[in-house]
């Protein structure tokens, strides 16, 4: 058997904690490996490591069966490692060729030859269907093209091994299937590919082979042909969990608990928003559809306060909150989950504790006469990291540290802390293991049992569907419409994402008559 | 954990060290030993109590100065403003303190403090707004004003406030109701403005560290994004640092009019703004830590006196220090690499010898 890639034994120690503990990975050339394991289970070390940003403590590489010692990501590129990361590591404001050629720009190092770089990126642009100019800025681009623009980076590289640490975490239905097709013609072409997924049904779609971590350590590797998701799962985390055994109770009641009305924002003369009505009862969760940047991540901020519509109103438990900033709107009960939780949900450089009360610090509990409780602080994150299954060696440490799905625990245990009547999440499960994503939903669901609301945004038309007693579908900023989530099919949904009407939608006008009779019959 | 910050603090002394180093072979280039000229400096900043006081005297406005650059470094703004603002500073307690009569000393001092601190204040005042407002590039706008304050100053003090003494290019003297205690006399006086000093450093440090409102500070400081979203007003917080940044300027100003010259002069200040930079940044803000910067670089400007006169070594020699200490923290990142490895090979070094 031919391996393009050995790595053997590899050790990483972190300040107290073992991310790698005598890791044994193999990776055959021309296929595509899924590592997979829980959050903070330290595949994205392992990876860091192959890519040379972290040097193992222990343990050797072998790429394409000769011994590797460099220590830098200069090496490993030149070794034909590429990477794309879980959080994307592009420059917002150059254009999607400077972004493709940084590091390697072709021309003298005085002489950046722009036309020459073009003419060489250009039919990667061809080859991944992006219907963009090359001098887009990469800030105007959403999610899946952006990470398109970082896989053409690595291949621009002439990368033969190819590293994707969750790259599907921030895609759509459709883009997860085109990355599926780009992989296998990546995959055809001699690139042997590792990815690091959560999602355990692209692990069975996408894969050859499976790799299992747990805690820092290897557990096994089992061939994609000869395994189920089950296995996997027992193989993950140790024990059986119950997935989308969800206990929804009882209906919405009638009285509405938020509602938009009229709402549109415009950014220069483009609406991003336009005529947004929505509402959200008592005891319901209302999920939102949509492929990325329809204007769901708009949506929710107006609802957290951060932009102020052009128009229209928000309503909260009756009061209009429109002109509240988002400071009040959390103490009336709001709660909020942001899509970016590195951008708007954390404070990396602060540690968990401090993380826990970001936005609650003058709350009695961890506020006494405008000096920080710190003793009562530190008790209520202790029970917090308790509570919320937070996976880490203490509560003083940095939340940039931890590892990605711990990091949306520590943002949904503050919210869910602070007993909200709403919460309004933006993909709260994006980029979190099976057995969180089960909490995560388990507690929303919990809110919604109790008479409280969840506005649910999601790109995920199974998370969606499983927790939603209605779907509200948005295209380029507008509601298409919203259906019932007994009703709603992975079909129908698509339809309307992508701005198609279908006969069995209502649309905003007559979502109210709709709904009363829906309570009537109920 | 302990590992970074143990890296944390052998970074600052290995840029110290690299520093001298580095300004010691310039020394020997020049044909003196830097060995002597060194012990000279450190003769003449702690050898003696006299040595010490004049340490302490220049470390004040220095440590002030790091206070001011510190608090707007936790908003995430370098504040390269300060020397403007405490001239300015120096104008208003100097202006307090000599055209106010009549007041007992208990009001009069904190009066001309006062009015120190505010005239600071207002002299951030505009770029601040610019900034905040219209997004000017604040640095430029500070480096600006920073001029524009210097020529000003020259301007009023030979002018309409020029004293009766014509051969001094200052104003008259403040009353004696506006000049701080001395706290030791004799032929070097240590002022009380060092327990000013002091009580301002501890004051900010709880502020920073113990306060909910410090909490929020330093929340926007390290992403204003996420404390905007959790409902922090971000730009309150930024105006409220660059004012405070401002103050403390300004009272560099008048603790140098108020305890050290007793009047104005057009040029009393040698760069203080200037000096709390690096010491700022190698203290990350943190008040405490920039006393130990403070009395440092307010030692080598009271040593290098003495190292001039008995070794023959100019004392501008300290310039190349400071200037190489803020190349080094430029080049951070560097540093702490350098020690991580060097660590790591000693820990490998180690395991192997257990062996
Ligand atoms: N720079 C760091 N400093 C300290 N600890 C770290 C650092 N990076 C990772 N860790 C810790 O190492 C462990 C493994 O983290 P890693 O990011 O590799 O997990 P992961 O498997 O990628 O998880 P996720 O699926 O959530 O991304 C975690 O406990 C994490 O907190
Ligand atoms: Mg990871």
């Amino acid at each position: 058997m031919e391996y393009a890639l050995r790595m053997c034994a590899i050790t990483k120690h972190f300040p107290r904690v073992i991310a790698n503990d005598k890791v044994d990975l193999t990776l055959r050339k021309g296929e595509i490996l899924a590592l997979v394991g829980e959050n903070g289970a330290g595949k994205s070390t392992l990876m860091n490591i192959l890519y040379g940003l972290h040097t193992p403590d222990s343990g050797e590489i072998y790429i394409h069966g000769k011994k590797m010692n460099y220590q830098t990501t200069l090496g490993a590129i030149e070794q034909g490692v590429g990477m794309v990361h879980q959080h994307f590591m592009l420059i917002p404001r150059l254009s999607i060729v400077e972004n493709v050629v940084l590091g390697n720009e072709p021309g003298s190092a005085l002489r950046f030859h722009r036309a020459r770089a073009k003419k060489e990126v250009s039919p990667f642009l061809e080859q991944f269907k992006l219907e963009v100019s090359l001098d887009t800025p990469v800030q105007d681009l959403s999610m899946g093209m952006q990470q398109k623009v970082e896989i053409i980076k690595v291949l621009y590289r002439k990368a033969n091994i190819l590293i994707l640490d969750e790259p599907t975490a921030v895609l759509t239905p459709q883009e997860i299937d085109e990355l599926g097709v780009i992989l296998a013609s990546l995959k055809k072409q001699g690139m042997s590919i590792i990815i690091i997924t959560h999602k355990l049904q692209e692990v069975i779609d996408f894969s050859d082979r499976i790799t299992v971590m747990r805690r820092g350590v290897h557990i096994g590797t089992v061939e994609t042909a000869g395994t189920d998701v089950n296995e996997i799962v027992g193989m993950m985390v140790g024990r059986n969990v119950n997935l989308g055994q969800y206990d929804i109770k009882g209906v919405p009641d009638k009285d509405v608990l938020l509602s938009v009305k009229d709402l549109s924002y415009r950014a220069g003369e483009r609406f991003i928003l336009k005529d947004i009505n929505l509402e959200v009862h008592k005891g319901e969760i209302l999920g939102i559809a949509g492929i990325d940047g329809s204007g769901q991540d708009e949506l929710t901020e107006i609802i957290n306060g951060t932009i102020k519509p052009t128009q229209g109103e928000i309503l909260f438990a009756d009061n209009n909150v429109t002109h509240r900033n988002p400071l009040q709107r959390r103490r009336s009960g709001m709660g909020f989950i942001p899509q970016d939780r590195l951008k708007h949900g954390l404070v990396s450089d602060f540690s968990i504790e401090e993380n826990l009360t970001l936005g609650f610090e003058r709350k009695r509990e961890y506020n006494r006469k405008g000096f920080i409780n710190k003793k009562n602080r530190k008790a209520l994150a202790k029970a917090a990291i308790a509570r919320f299954d937070i996976r880490t060696t203490g509560e003083e440490v940095l939340a940039g540290t931890l590892s990605g799905g711990n990091q949306q625990k520590v943002i949904v245990a503050r919210e869910m802390g602070a007993r909200p009547r709403i919460i309004v999440a933006n993909q709260p499960t994006r980029g979190v293991d099976i057995g969180a994503i089960a909490f995560i939903h388990q507690t929303l669901i919990g809110l919604r049992n109790e008479g409280g609301g969840v506005l649910l945004a999601s790109l995920e038309l199974d998370e969606l569907m499983s927790l939603s007693d209605r779907i509200a579908v948005m295209y380029k900023g507008r509601l298409m419409g919203t259906l019932a989530g007994r009703d709603a099919t992975r079909e129908k949904l698509g339809y309307m994402m992508v701005g198609r009407m279908n006969d069995n939608v209502h649309n905003g006008e007559n979502l109210q008559t709709e709904k009363g009779a829906r309570h009537e019959k109920e | 954990m302990k590992k970074n910050r143990f890296a944390a603090v052998l970074s600052p002394i290995c840029m110290l060290l690299f520093s001298f180093l580095l300004a010691g072979l310039l020394i020997l280039a020049l044909g003196k030993s830097p060995l002597v000229a060194y012990g000279a400096l450190f003769q003449g900043a702690f050898g003696s109590s006299t040595a010490w006081i004049n340490t302490i005297n220049k470390a004040v406005p220095i440590c002030l100065a790091a206070f001011a650059v510190g608090i707007c470094s936790k908003v995430g703004v370098f504040n390269i403003g300060v020397e403007g603002q405490l001239l300015f500073g120096a104008l208003g307690s100097a202006l307090a303190g000599i055209y106010i009569t009549g007041l007992p000393a208990f009001l009069h001092i904190p009066l001309c403090i006062s009015a120190g601190m505010l005239s600071g204040a207002l002299w951030a005042l505009i770029p601040t707004v610019l900034y905040i407002k219209r997004d000017a590039n604040i640095i430029v706008s500070n480096i600006l004003f920073n001029l524009v304050a210097k020529l000003v100053l020259i301007a009023l003090v030979l002018g309409p406030f020029r004293g009766d003494n014509a051969m001094v290019p200052g104003t008259n003297r403040i009353q004696e109701t506006a000049a701080l205690p001395i706290l030791v006399g004799g032929s070097a006086k240590l002022s009380s403005a060092v327990l000013l000093m002091l009580g301002v450093a501890i004051l900010l440090y709880i502020y920073l560290n113990h306060t909910t409102n410090g909490f929020e500070l330093r929340a926007v400081g390290l992403n204003h994004h996420a404390a905007s979203y959790a409902g922090i007003p971000s730009k309150k917080y930024v105006f409220f640092a660059l004012l405070a940044g401002g103050m403390l300027a300004g009272m560099i100003g008048a603790m140098e009019v108020q305890g050290t010259y007793l009047m104005l002069y057009n040029d009393f200040s040698p760069g203080y703004g200037f000096d709390g930079i690096p010491i700022a940044l190698l203290a990350q803000g943190n008040p405490l830590v920039s006393i130990v910067g403070g009395l440092l670089f307010g030692g080598l400007r009271s040593g290098s006196q003495f190292m001039q006169i008995a070794v023959g070594v100019d004392k501008e020699i300290i310039t190349v220090i400071q200037g190489l200490l803020v190349i080094c923290i430029a080049a951070e990142p560097i540093f702490r690499r350098g020690i991580n490895l060097a660590g790591r090979w000693l820990d490998r070094r180690i395991v192997a010898w257990k062996q």
